[in-house]
């Protein structure tokens, strides 16, 4: 997030688009009802009508994977009406006559025909939006998980530099990460393009200092992403280590996902339960749970966080550090010889320019959001204040494009998929918790009565939901909750694997997977089959 | 049971769900977690807390948890086996992919629910052993 979760209290309008937050981020959503209360004014975008869009004073009902043209539309109304903020545009971004060009022709009567929401209500939008003093963009993975989720980052980008809502209270651009650690794990280096801080591996004056720290010269080129690594298994990629995912469940494309593990060599699994994916695995090691490690998690706010042990774990697991570092001594690697999570932290603050102004020690107290770029800095709660950290701000010049499957005669409803409240993820943790399985036992389909009529599919009943590659049957629920022509489930259940079916494309940047746009067949069955998983 | 208050310990930390980072008190007893109280002094929640972060932590005490290692047996099946054994396999793995197949050829993913020090690990694990950026976490699905 580019402003604290305490600003969430603060605008005047929220913009919220593809985040479902009542559910995948309830605590962070009662911020937003707090602002609401206040007389805050909302406006939601999303294809299904979530709790969100019931609470919002605007309701745009976007067609999935239309979100490009909806942000041009507006971009186009807030130049058009004169609400562009001339002085923040001059001193602190750059292309903006280009933009106004390339803005011509994306009116809002051309992004009603793409989006299906009124060119009127889009107007209304980009005034409400334009107009006020403290607007704020709130975004999830409905934003991200398309094949051109860069594109609609950066056409939430422009709105906000077009609008100077960067680097003041209540403002901003802020995406709303989904595990508790998953910045973290950016933060950390376990990406193929930067070490820790986000320092690029491609850059050779990192390469040197990592070269020093490490006593060994790493590519000074980028790697490949864990997509491209699931493709090239038993081509190029024999051996993989895997920490915490269960990739067989979360990932598109289930049937490709398994069989890419399955040619490989050696998979190593570390986690806390036997998961579908640890099964695939030639050695399984037993992890310490969330509640059984000491450590840090960084949360969406940049936050870093001390996270405590608090109970022993079962039989010999142990923590993942510990875990990674004995495979790295017994490969005779130096530089592993840490006996507990303190110098780990330690190492990882010092390389990171972003974390060098504290140390285990000084991350207890949890008050600190990076960068926090020398001993004393107080940390940086608001990015962008005064100046944008590379210079000024790029306007970009983005387009629509269709989803990489569009419906057809043969696959003729949209699925999206996406989160619930009462489950995680693939429901390792939630799946093995009395009270909360109780809450919700089974997966659904949400159709909209139209469609259930129309393709004859009853409330309770079953229906067989086959995309390209491949099918899985699943009980109806009927419901004015996604709109006709849109079917949605999540993929945290794996008896109804909804990732048989995704799978169709990846932003090319990326390769963040188009999760949330998938066509799709729908046909009522008698009772459900155990379809084969490989 | 005759519990008495000395029995019962609370330990600060960060709920481990999704990414707001809520603070919570683990209260336990006879090294098990027996509630969840939110931390009313937490930067990201002020008190607050959904179903899951509030409720949903049996899994840790869950019969099904992962105590030995694991290793594949000559007939394909999973058998429990030393960490000794475990971590040899693992490590022999790696170097044997490595010789026959180049650097190039052994990937790590990390992930996003374990802390930011198994992350470390994991990144410096593939670069400094293999000298690749073959690494990643599990953000792009």
């Amino acid at each position: 997030m580019s402003n604290p979760l305490a600003d969430m209290e603060k605008p005047d309008v929220i913009f919220c688009i593809g985040t479902n937050m009542t559910e995948a981020h309830p605590v962070a959503a009662t911020r937003l009802k707090k602002a609401l209360a206040r007389g805050a004014k909302m406006i939601v975008a999303d294809p299904r009508r979530i709790r969100l869009a019931e609470m919002a004073d605007l309701y745009l009902p976007i067609r999935v994977g239309s979100d490009t043209a909806l942000l041009l539309g507006m971009a186009h109304v807030i130049v058009r009406e004169g609400l562009a903020d001339l002085e923040f545009i001059a001193t602190r971004t750059e292309g903006y006559d280009e933009l106004v060009d390339h803005l011509q022709e994306k009116t809002p009567e051309w992004a009603a025909s793409i989006t299906g929401v009124p060119a009127a209500q889009i107007e209304e939008a980009a005034i409400l939006y334009g107009s006020s003093d403290r607007a704020a963009i709130y975004y999830t993975l409905g934003i991200t998980e398309h094949i051109c989720g860069v594109e609609n980052v950066q056409s939430l980008c422009n709105l906000a530099l077009l609008t100077g809502n960067f680097g003041r209270e209540g403002t901003g651009v802020n995406p709303m990460r989904g595990q508790n650690n998953i910045q973290g794990a950016g933060d950390s280096g376990a990406l193929p393009n930067n070490y820790a801080g986000f320092q690029p591996v491609d850059d050779a004056a990192n390469q040197a200092k990592f070269e020093k720290a490490y006593g060994r010269r790493v590519d000074l080129e980028k790697g490949i992403t864990k997509v491209t690594a699931l493709e090239q298994c038993g081509d190029r990629i024999f051996g993989m280590l895997i920490d915490g995912e269960n990739t067989v469940v979360s990932d598109p494309d289930q049937e490709h996902c398994i069989h890419a593990l399955k040619s490989l060599e050696h998979l190593v699994v570390i986690d806390i339960f036997l998961t579908e994916t640890a099964e695939l695995a030639d050695v399984v090691l037993p992890a310490a749970s969330w509640a059984e490690t000491d450590g840090h998690f960084v949360n969406t706010e940049r936050r870093i966080q001390r996270v405590r042990k608090a109970v022993d774990s079962p039989g010999e697991a142990r923590p993942d550090w510990w875990i990674i570092g004995q495979i790295a001594r017994r490969m005779g690697m130096s530089g592993f010889d840490y006996d507990s999570p303190v110098p780990i932290f330690n190492e990882l603050c010092a390389l990171s320019p972003i974390y060098n102004g504290i140390d285990w020690e000084l991350a207890e107290s949890g008050q600190y959001q990076w960068p926090i770029p020398y001993r004393g800095h107080p940390g940086t709660p608001r990015l962008h204040e005064g100046a944008f950290i590379n210079g000024r701000g790029k306007f970009s010049f983005t387009d629509y494009r269709d989803p990489a499957e569009t419906i057809d005669e043969d696959y003729p409803l949209w699925l999206t998929t996406g989160r619930r409240l009462e489950s995680y993820h693939t429901r390792t943790q939630t799946g093995r918790s009395e009270g909360i399985n109780d809450l919700l036992p089974e997966e659904t389909l949400e159709v909209h009565p139209g469609d259930a009529a129309r393709y004859g599919l009853r409330e309770g009943g079953w229906a067989r939901m086959s995309s390209r590659r491949g099918a899985v049957d699943v009980r109806v629920e009927t419901t004015r909750r996604s709109p006709q022509g849109t079917v949605f489930a999540s993929f945290s259940f794996a008896d109804v694997p909804i990732n048989v079916l995704t799978g169709s494309g990846y932003d090319p940047i990326t390769h963040t997977a188009e999760l949330k746009v998938c066509p799709v067949h729908v046909e009522p069955i008698a009772e459900k089959a155990q379809l084969a998983a490989d | 049971m005759n519990a008495t208050t000395s029995d019962i310990q609370t330990t600060r930390t960060i709920c481990g769900y999704c990414g707001v980072g809520c603070s919570l008190d683990l209260v336990t007893r006879d090294n098990r977690i027996i509630a969840v109280h939110p931390a009313f002094d937490g930067p990201a929640n002020e008190g607050a807390l959904c179903v899951k972060g509030q409720f949903a932590y049996d899994y840790v005490h869950h019969p099904d948890r992962l105590s030995h290692p694991l290793v594949r047996d000559g007939e394909g099946r999973l058998r429990q086996a030393s960490w000794e054994e475990a971590l040899d396999r693992a490590a022999q793995g790696f170097m044997d992919v490595l010789q026959k197949h180049g650097r190039h050829a052994v990937y790590g993913v990390a992930s996003g629910r374990t802390p930011s020090e198994a992350n470390y690990m994991m990144q410096k694990f593939i670069r400094v052993g293999f000298g690749t950026n073959y690494i990643d976490n599990c953000s792009r699905a």
